[in-house]
């Protein structure tokens, strides 16, 4: 019974309960600083640079004081399509790639060089980066403080007609629809298997697979639009009128030593993208 | 009445976004959403309710239901160029948007081939946009991302439209009052 065990599988909002710095940071900061952080990983081409990055994460997972097995859980999955990618970025980019880079492997057709080989170590290093900041950055994050952090952050934006408020409305809707959507999927899972429908199969049989499927997606979007219609006629029926002059049970206060973090996100950022790293 | 300082976002509007966004995510959580490939890259639906909320709402709401999707994938990928902002998140955002523009210029000819355009060019823009990022941040070779367009794109088009079509064609029907059960 366990593939109808949909509910247990469902990992949103991973929240590590420690007491540390990334934890007691404020959430509008700390939002701040990730997007800073992940804009330093994104941006950053050279070997050195990853490097610095690679230890900046690290050190980030120490902060945070989160185990680091816990924060590299996503690595092991994903180790086959890393492998994969770099063998199809070994194999297919060939000369394409920079083409005034010597060349450091040669076979047949294939043609490997020094520019590829960077290339694959870069997309590599900068994999394990993103995944150990957004691991650090989900982990140390509840899902209410996040959504008060986006709606606070938004709320300057409010004059160029930016909907704060109901924007983070729509996510902790949504979060809070992703169980009960679960739920109704074990049912109607459980409704077709019990008048013999078969779930699953094989990868070869793409067409059989789709078709055994829709009978589960159909009512389960149904469903979603039906509930959300029900949710509609409630909140209208109880006037809602949106975020204008309206007062939170939680307020956010932040501490000099929040605005540290986004301020050291910054000079990190800045230094990744200025300093003259060698290749 | 509903958009008066709320940047055109009405209670339906954010309820719609929600649910549906809801349902992208479950979709990814529990890898209903992924229907695995004899390639052995996985086809993807999580889209879909990207362009079924611009159909139904616009694309305001379809832009949003994009960007949570995006989100969810950047942050719980577990593919190297899924865990890269601007191929995971920036695509998604013009999903709804171009399935909604699609559905409204085509819906006064045909309600069913406004629907199944929209699904069309809903899912092309996902896999070509994805799959274009992902070529300009060389995480693909060119020549693989054709591959990969054309073995996975043409059956997430077929699966999209389905599932749209699904879904849409009788909760219009309902809404404008021509069928008499409830879906």
């Amino acid at each position: 019974m366990n593939e109808f065990e949909l509910l247990r599988n469902i990992t949103i909002g991973q929240y590590l309960p420690v007491d540390s710095y990334l934890h007691r940071l404020d959430p509008r900061a700390k939002i701040l600083a990730a997007i800073l952080v992940i804009a330093a990983v994104t941006f950053t081409p050279s070997l050195a640079g990853n490097a610095c990055l690679l230890a900046g994460g690290l050190a980030l997972v120490w902060l945070g004081r989160i185990p680091l097995a816990y924060a590299l859980r996503g690595l092991l999955p994903a180790v086959p399509i890393l492998v994969f990618l770099a063998v199809m970025q070994l194999v297919f980019f060939g000369r394409n790639y920079d083409p005034t880079s010597p060349v450091v492997f040669q076979w047949r057709w294939i043609v490997v060089t020094g520019a590829v080989l960077k290339l694959v170590v870069v997309s590599a290093a900068r994999f394990l980066e993103l995944l150990l900041v957004t691991s650090v950055f989900t982990l140390s994050t509840k899902t209410t403080d996040l959504t008060l952090g986006i709606e606070s952050l938004l709320r300057p934006f409010q004059r160029l007609r930016v909907p704060a408020h109901e924007l983070a409305l729509v996510v902790t809707i949504a979060v809070r629809f992703v169980p009960t959507l679960a739920l109704e999927a074990e049912r109607l899972m459980k409704a077709q298997a019990s008048r013999g429908a078969r779930l699953g199969g094989s990868r070869w049989r793409f067409i059989s697979r789709v078709r055994r499927s829709l009978p589960i997606l159909v009512p389960l979007v149904t469903y979603a639009l039906r509930r959300g219609e029900e949710l509609i006629v409630a909140m209208e029926a109880r006037a809602y009128t949106g975020g204008a002059g309206r007062t939170a049970y939680t307020v956010l206060a932040s501490r000099p030593g929040d605005w540290l973090a986004v301020g050291a996100a910054a000079v990190f950022l800045a230094a990744m993208l200025l300093a003259p790293f060698p290749a | 009445m509903q958009d008066a300082g709320r940047g055109g976002l009405s209670t339906r509007g954010i309820v719609i976004s929600a649910v549906l966004a809801a349902v992208a995510i479950f979709l990814g959580a529990t890898r209903l959403g992924f229907i695995p490939t004899p390639t052995g890259i996985a086809a993807t639906i999580m889209h879909v309710p990207a362009i079924i909320g611009g159909v139904l709402e616009g694309p305001v709401v379809g832009a949003i239901i994009g960007t949570i999707f995006g989100l969810y994938s950047f942050f719980y990928a577990t593919v190297p160029m899924f865990k890269d902002p601007i191929v995971a998140i920036a695509p998604r955002i013009f999903i709804g948007v171009f399935a909604a523009w699609t559905y409204w210029s085509v819906r006064r000819a045909s309600e069913f081939w406004a629907i199944v355009l929209a699904a069309i060019v809903g899912t092309a823009t996902n896999t070509v946009l994805v799959l274009g990022f992902g070529t300009a941040r060389h995480y693909l070779p060119v020549k693989a991302a054709w591959v990969v367009g054309i073995t996975h794109g043409i059956p997430e088009i077929v699966v999209a439209v389905i599932l749209s079509l699904a879904v849409l064609l009788p909760w219009k029907r309902v809404h404008r009052g021509q069928a008499r059960a409830r879906v």
